[in-house]
């Protein structure tokens, strides 16, 4: 058997430097072991250096957030206070850390290598922002896009390759088309650079060095890059277990995310949780009131009032009547102080009904067919999965056209099968003409269609995935028991779907709750029909047209407690009965 | 040799940096924006930025096109507004400017143009300067901004259409009133099929058109209440209702532009905004007419929208140097020859530069003249919360064009459900 070029170089002996590097690494973990006192390593003694400039920083940016005024960004100074607090973080961290390193404790290697590691990519965004990456990305994008014709290039070197990788490996003609591909790939890449004006771009960048922040950010991008890097490699040192060193590979993996989460949303989110208590509105300083909000979205009263009496009579000033019982010779009249909130609240419970079983029977039907072993399959599965990536704008205006009352398909087939049964058949049936998008009782089942058409999709690969996962010997255990093959589907298919089907479901609510998209973009009449608001277009109307952030996170937070409630309500049931079938 | 190329390169990269660092040295950077209709129109702004700027020392402009297929130019701005990173200067809907000024957005630009010989109110639209100097509590003169444009409603019409059923094209007949509109809505729509009279979009100017020419008014005199709880309210309603009724017009709440360039709809009322993309899609004959006249005689929308400059701007002088030149005889008469807005300038020399437009087309560009000279003005609400007022009177609305209320009970009700929207005062 002949070893790989990966398989020998794992023979080769490790370089001096290696071994220069383990004798030390030895030597510090003896003298630690035997209870000798000894030098630290230069890299833990930089790193305390290093952590007595990050808690100066630390300092320095507290002190900075409070000797901006009160308004604090019109964010007011409760989140002046919080936001300084935050910024005592690295300082605390710091401390933690150095002192751990001096105890020659792993946490203080671990601190020390998250918090440069953070610092590093914090910092590397903030330079990112120096160099003006940010707002000259639209200028990069059409530099590229005005110049695509070098991109051409790199297509025609990818073809090349792929061509060369057919042929037999160590011929001439394959080394000579890889080098080809490689020169062809390599000059389209400097053209493109080129006349997208990369010198350019360059010396935008360069010039940013003439501020001293951009000096500083980078030199703080390097120390912290470097001292993560080498604090990594002190694993012999700090008696890395396996464990610990599974665990730091973890971390740095998630890390991307983690950041991204923390920075772009628990950030946003800790911030709207806040403005929920307050009053704020577009350009001024939110002030705390408490739950006033909360108060007005989710204040209800229920009274009784003789039939005589209007249900708006029978409130008190501030509500508006949501509707009224007949009992006997009373009315239970229910009244909000927010009547659009409950009326949006009531439309999304709906949609969802309605999208749950519009959703997810068809996609398990559809991925039973796309299962079989038809012809062609493989080219529907991406037919059908064509509407969970399409953007949903570009979707709704097409499904818009389609609802069209006087010039929509969907009205045009239905008049065309009506025409059918009245010439033909001799029926007496009247063309209904529905009103899709603007008869109130037809425009939120018009969503739920659009809806269900984009969702099934996803829903039927997963549910693809769920019966590819079914063993076959069941069913030959069903065959040999004499089942039919609705008896197959409803004895061995269903119950071993419960775990996706649960899955599906919950996803699809969630999905459902959240609608935005769908009746923003079909509905073109402002303000929406009363009847396709829902919930989160509610809140955004609230934040975006009467400029009322405080009131609309309310909104979002309730809204947030319902799916959270619902999603759990709907878990423990489902799948406490998924594991009992 | 390899090293030495990388350390030219970076010499050239670090000599040529310097260049702009020097030249940016004491330039004032102004970011300015608006909401254009289309490529056109963007390429026509970036031209007239690039123009401006080259004819201006010292001042640095960026011109940023608003808006997108999935963020409208509202949004961006609003949460740009939010975070403190809006441009110097936006152009916002005339509804928009009572809001934006109450809430501290915008600046009151009034003493920087008192000390400004050149500029002249009275060269405007006197409707949309009206509203742009109203002051809010505790001041006592105010200039919000400087009027980009107006526009007016016409009635775009399908002329095969009308050949076809044998009728008088919109306002060519001996009178032009709301039943010659009826009728002509009804000769059209018996072409039957899927051939409606008539057409128009789900927003509050077009239902506004059909109560402002009964004689009824959105608001009071003094725009502090509301002003449809009365008869003319339900004539014009009543009138507008027959068509849908009798089945002569796309149902309400449907886009009618569509179905128009289908060539499916008789009629269709639009502003000026809509005549590019009609001129580039239409494939059949057709011209725009004014609105017909109703009880209290002609009527109209004047829509206007304005630069005003962001409260936060560090350069408001500059800020107000460059609403002027954007709103200047020349920049307008550039913007006008697209043919998509009038100018905001109400003087001879612009009309006759807009009536002069788009000529190949043969629209009759007087009937947009004619509308914005009788329209009643886009009111920014200052004593009242309009996005709230707006969503109570649309949603009464749908209800009456859907048969769920009558025009009556529409008009016996409405002013009370939007009293808590009006300040008091």
């Amino acid at each position: 058997m002949e070893l790989s070029g990966r398989g020998i170089q794992l023979l080769r002996p490790p370089s001096a430097k290696r071994v220069h590097e383990r004798i030390i690494m030895t030597t510090l973990v003896d003298k630690r072991t035997t209870g000798a006192r000894a030098a630290l390593p230069p890299v833990v003694l930089v790193n305390i250096i290093w952590n007595i400039f990050i808690v100066l920083g630390s300092l320095l940016l507290f002190s900075t957030v409070f000797q901006q005024s009160e308004d604090f960004f019109d964010l007011g100074r409760p989140v002046q206070v919080f936001a300084g607090l935050i910024a005592l973080v690295p300082a605390a961290l710091a401390v933690y850390s150095s002192i751990q390193l001096i105890q020659r404790k792993a946490g203080g290697r671990f601190s020390a290598m998250g918090m440069n590691y953070v610092i590093m990519v914090l910092a590397g965004f903030y330079l990112l922002h120096l160099w003006g990456v940010f707002i000259g990305m639209d200028n990069i994008s059409s530099a590229i896009l005005a110049n695509y014709q070098w991109s051409l290039g790199l297509a025609v070197a990818y073809a090349l390759y792929w061509l060369a990788g057919r042929l037999e490996e160590d011929t001439p003609m394959r080394m000579r088309l890889e080098q080809a591909a490689i020169g062809i790939g390599m000059i389209s890449l400097i053209l493109l650079l080129w006349f997208s004006n990369i010198l350019g771009a360059a010396s935008a960048i360069l010039s940013t060095y003439g501020n001293a922040a951009t000096w500083i950010t980078t030199g703080v991008i390097i120390i912290s890059g470097v001292l993560a890097y080498r604090m990594l490699k002190l694993g012999i040192y700090f008696n890395e277990t396996p464990a610990q060193q599974s665990a730091w590979q973890g971390w740095l993996m998630l890390s991307p995310n983690i950041i991204g989460f923390m920075l772009f949303f628990a950030g946003p989110l800790l911030l709207s949780f806040y403005l929920s208590f307050t009053n704020d509105t577009v350009g001024n300083i939110p002030e705390f009131i408490g739950l006033q909000n909360y108060g007005e979205i989710l204040s209800l009263q229920i009274t009784t009032t003789s039939l005589e009496t209007t249900a708006q009579a029978a409130l008190a000033p501030n509500y508006t009547a949501l509707g009224d019982i007949t009992l006997g010779s009373s009315r239970i009249v229910i009244g909000a102080r927010d009547p659009l909130f409950w009326q949006s609240l009531r439309n999304t419970i709906v949609f969802c009904l309605l999208l749950v079983p519009l959703s997810v029977i068809p996609a398990i039907i559809l991925a039973m067919i796309l299962n079989s072993k038809l012809p062609a399959m493989k080219f529907y599965r991406a037919v059908y999965f064509l509407p969970s990536v399409a953007a949903v704008v570009g979707t709704a205006l097409i499904w818009r056209w389609l609802y069209d009352p006087t010039i929509g398909y969907i009205n045009y087939i239905i008049s065309q099968i009506v025409g059918f049964l009245n010439n033909t058949l001799g029926m007496s049936v009247t063309d209904p003409a529905i009103l899709w998008l603007t008869d109130q009782g037809v425009v939120l089942f018009s969503i739920v269609l659009l809806a269900a058409w984009q969702v099934i999709g996803f829903n039927t690969v997963l549910f693809l995935a769920g019966l590819q996962g079914i063993p076959n010997t069941l069913y030959e255990a069903a065959y040999v028991d004499g089942a039919n093959k609705w008896q197959e589907f409803r004895n061995v298919t269903l119950p071993m779907l419960a775990p996706t089907t649960l899955f599906v479901i919950i996803t699809t609510v969630i999905t459902g709750l959240q609608v935005f998209n769908e009746p923003y973009a079909l509905i073109s009449a402002r303000p929406l029909p009363t009847a396709a608001t829902t919930s989160v277009f509610y809140l955004y109307n609230r934040g975006f047209f009467r400029f009322e952030f405080g009131y609309a996170s309310s909104v979002a937070w309730i809204l947030f407690a319902i799916i959270f409630a619902i999603t759990l309500v709907q878990f423990r049931f489902s799948r406490a009965k998924a594991y009992e079938d | 040799m390899k090293r030495s190329f990388v350390i030219i390169l970076l010499v050239a990269l670090a000599v040529t940096s310097i260049i702009p660092l020097v030249s940016a040295q004491d330039e004032v950077e102004l970011r300015w924006r608006t909401r254009p209709d289309n490529q056109a129109e963007i390429d026509v702004y970036t031209s007239t930025s690039e123009t401006i700027d080259a004819a201006w020392d010292g001042v640095t402009l960026k011109y940023e096109p608003g808006g997108s297929e999935t963020a409208s130019y509202q949004d961006v701005l609003v949460t740009e507004i939010e975070a403190g990173t809006a441009p110097d200067v936006f152009w916002i809907p005339g509804t928009d400017i009572a809001r934006f000024a109450k809430a501290g957005l915008i600046l009151n630009l009034a003493d920087i143009a008192a000390a400004d010989a050149e500029f002249n109110a009275e060269d405007f639209y006197a409707g949309p300067m009206g509203f742009l100097q109203t002051p809010i509590e505790g001041q006592d003169t105010a200039l919000w901004g400087l009027p980009r444009d107006v526009s007016a409603f016409a009635i775009y019409y399908n002329a095969d259409l009308f050949d076809e059923a044998g009728l008088d094209y919109p306002g060519m007949g001996d009178s032009w009133t709301w039943d010659d509109l009826s009728a002509a809505a009804e000769g059209v729509s018996e072409l039957g099929g899927e051939i409606k009279g008539f057409a128009m979009n789900g927003w509050w100017a077009n239902w506004g058109y059909w109560v402002n020419s009964a004689g009824s008014s959105f608001f009071n005199e003094d725009y502090t209440g509301c002003g449809l709880g009365n008869e003319n309210t339900v004539a014009g309603l009543e009138a507008a209702n027959n068509l849908f009724a009798n089945g002569w017009a796309i149902p309400w709440g449907n886009d009618g532009e569509g179905p128009f360039l289908a060539g499916s709809v008789g009629m269709y009322v639009s502003g000026r905004w809509s005549t590019p993309g009609i001129i580039a899609n239409a494939d059949f004959n057709w011209n725009a007419a004014p609105l017909p006249e109703g009880p209290a005689g002609p009527s109209n929308w004047l829509f206007w929208g304005a630069y005003a400059v962001n409260a936060k701007t560090e350069h408001p002088e500059e800020a107000w140097q460059l609403i002027t030149r954007l709103t200047s005889a020349e920049v307008q008469g550039e913007i006008a020859s697209l043919g998509a807005n009038i100018p905001s300038r109400q003087t001879e020399a612009a009309i006759d530069l807009f009536l002069g437009t788009l000529p190949d087309s043969g629209v009759n560009n007087q009937a947009f003249v004619d509308g914005a000279a009788v329209g009643v003005t886009e009111a920014p609400l200052f004593n009242g919360d309009w996005p709230a007022i707006d969503q109570t009177y649309g949603t009464e609305i749908n209800k009456v064009f859907n048969g769920e209320i009558t025009p009556q009970d529409f008009a016996d009700n409405i002013c009370g459900m939007v009293e808590q929207y009006f300040e008091a005062g």
